[in-house]
């Protein structure tokens, strides 16, 4: 399929795609998670492209962190403090784990990005005097943003740009509704290739692809069936993993990633106020385990995905060294016993992958389901 | 009819043949550089010790971690699902086992047909495998078939706090220049690769009647170490480190 060749070149060189961007004179906004309110930042008339490890050598980034900081905050301080970021025109760091933060501290004095921001998002979600101040937050970055572009949002780009990323994140779901009823349709490899590139590519291309792939695999008649499974965690940036579950004879058939259905999860209604409608989607949305909105929100969640995908089992992917997940793991692990659904937990890296052991787990686990 | 499994382990190769669903005879070799020339190898000489030829073995099953380099097999299977038939097959009451090869260490929970109902495996780390203790005898100049009967000469274990191979080795080897007896750091090794082996065991609740397979459950020492640790008794067969290749063999004949 020639859409996907497009989404595999941009997530293998996302600086081309931002060069690319600067000639259609939109400056690049990195952001380091999926918090990060793109609609805001594309509003400004930036380009919003979340950072991920290019997962080089670490040699820079060991004396500023410690080593208990995960592959992703370590390997994107090595990439910007050896130059590889070069092409971004600023960073937006919203308020997560505590890694991320400290990244940030990191990031303010040691790296030269024209346009700065720290998103301060409220880490309880469950009440009213957090929903406000989660609005005044958005509210104060749009200021931010729009000292940087020297020219305010309006009300009328900020409800264009928000209906051009529902139209974004509705495709990824349908996509993700399509393999669900269909695993096969599309490998894991290349799904993980269409969620990256969505995060990185010019959004005026996004609304193009996206759609066209929808169609095209809406047609694909049934393929070959395997385990169903789905995966929980932080981040999946190891392509190499779908792979090893494939061979394994497994099939992914959601998942609740922050590279995944957590970050496009949640339309936002068009016909509301916009920066109200802004607020109650990152308020209400999905949330990540660095943040609080009930004992009971993830782990039903999960049970739910799991339940809805018809699925055989649950695979948790965490970051080795991800406190949040570290943390949560036991509590999300134990909704899914309750219920009987068989889960196993891999811990990955960015820079080594153990592909044997981890298919001998993966091999195994499939035999038990 | 006659059926093969092969396990290729990171450090010995292991071959079993069935009968009629009895065991014939099983071999070990050192798997060395090339997996595939050592499962050929295994193979060979096994079969050439019980007199059977190639093409009466019906199925062949490889497994261990160069399962995917045996070309002449008809079907992989990993080692966790392997020692679980192989230990069912032994013994059917089994339904715990602790595995500890070459460089992995498992804890695995059997139904009552002998299906894995769950599992738990050391992560990258080699510490409490037997790769520590080949580390371990090197460092006492000891062969390490005989840290096991000297381990329980001991009178108070070693405390051995690191659990890392490399760090252990020098916490060791600063113990011998202090001239702390042997036995006393043999059985000290063991107890901290046992600590390390009862947490994956406790991770998915362990049920009795458990059972010791791979390589170290040679080591006697290790044996009664976990014993210990686990409080309850653990049964070891004389074909501990060949239950992968004998399970292999017995889910070849289900093929």
């Amino acid at each position: 399929m020639q859409e996907l060749k497009i989404f595999h070149e941009a997530i293998q060189n996302p600086g081309s795609v931002a060069l690319k961007m600067k000639e259609k004179k939109r400056k690049t906004i990195g952001y380091l998670c999926s918090y990060a309110p793109e609609e805001l930042i594309y509003a400004a008339g930036f380009h919003p492209m979340r950072l991920f490890s290019s997962k080089a050598e670490i040699n820079l980034a060991e004396s500023h962190l410690q080593a208990y900081c995960c592959s992703l905050v370590r390997g994107i301080l090595e990439d910007s403090l050896s130059g590889k970021l070069d092409y971004l025109d600023g960073t937006v760091f919203p308020h997560t784990c505590d890694s991320i933060q400290r990244l940030s501290d990191i990031w303010r004095i040691k790296t030269k990005y024209e346009f700065f921001a720290d998103v301060i998002m409220p880490a309880k979600l469950n009440t009213q005097s957090a929903k406000n101040y989660m609005r005044d937050v958005l509210i104060k970055f749009t200021t931010d943003l729009e000292k940087a572009c020297g020219e305010k949002i309006t009300r009328s780009a900020l409800k264009k740009s928000i209906a051009k990323f529902n139209l974004i994140k509705t495709n990824l779901k349908k996509l993700y509704e399509l393999r669900s009823q269909n695993p096969g349709i599309l490998k894991g490899a290349d799904i993980h290739a269409i969620v990256k590139g969505s995060m990185i590519m010019d959004r005026d291309q996004l609304v193009e692809l996206l759609p066209a792939i929808v169609s095209k695999v809406s047609d694909v008649s049934a393929l070959d069936q395997g385990k169903r499974l789905v995966l929980s965690g932080s981040i999946c940036d190891s392509p190499d993993i779908y792979d090893i579950i494939e061979q394994a004879g497994g099939v992914v058939v959601g998942d609740d990633l922050c590279t995944g259905q957590r970050w496009f999860d949640g339309k936002i209604p068009e016909n509301e106020e916009p920066m109200e409608a802004l607020t109650t989607r990152y308020f209400e949305r999905i949330v990540c385990p660095a943040k609080h909105s009930s004992t009971i929100a993830r782990g039903e969640n999960i049970v739910k995905l799991a339940k809805q995908t018809e699925a055989d089992g649950v695979i948790f992917i965490i970051l080795k060294f991800c406190d949040p997940h570290g943390f949560d793991y036991p509590y999300m692990k134990e909704f899914l016993d309750k219920e009987g659904i068989k889960n196993i937990l891999i811990e990955i890296d960015d820079h080594s992958l153990n592909s044997g052991q981890l298919s001998t787990r993966l091999e195994t686990f499939m035999h038990m389901i | 009819m006659i059926f093969a499994g092969i396990d290729i382990g990171s450090i010995t190769a292991k071959a079993a043949i069935i009968k009629d669903n009895q065991l014939i005879s099983t071999h070990v070799l050192f798997t060395g550089y090339n997996t595939l020339t050592a499962s050929q190898k295994v193979f060979e000489e096994l079969l050439s010790k019980v007199n059977i030829s190639k093409n009466e073995v019906k199925t062949i099953i490889s497994t261990g971690y160069g399962r995917n380099s045996v070309d002449f097999a008809d079907k992989a299977l990993t080692e966790i699902i392997c020692h679980g038939a192989g230990a069912h097959f032994l013994n059917p009451e089994i339904r715990g086992i602790i595995d500890v090869g070459g460089q992995d260490s498992k804890a695995i929970l059997l139904d009552n047909n002998g299906k894995v109902t769950n599992f738990s495996m050391n992560d990258k780390c080699a510490a409490g495998t037997g790769r520590f203790l080949e580390v371990m005898a090197r460092a006492l100049e000891l062969d390490l078939d005989l840290l096991g009967e000297i381990s329980l000469k001991a009178d108070t274990p070693a405390n051995i706090s690191s659990i890392c191979t490399v760090f252990a080795e020098s916490e060791v080897i600063s113990m011998i220049a202090k001239q702390e007896k042997r036995e006393n750091i043999i059985a000290g090794i063991h107890e901290s690769a046992a600590a390390r082996i009862a947490t994956l065991a406790a991770k998915i609740k362990i049920q009795e009647p458990v059972m010791m397979t791979g390589g170290v459950a040679k080591n006697i020492g290790m044996v009664k170490a976990l014993e210990n640790r686990l409080k309850c008794q653990i049964l070891v067969t004389d074909s501990a480190q060949e239950n992968g290749a004998i399970g292999a063999a017995v889910l070849a004949s289900t093929l």
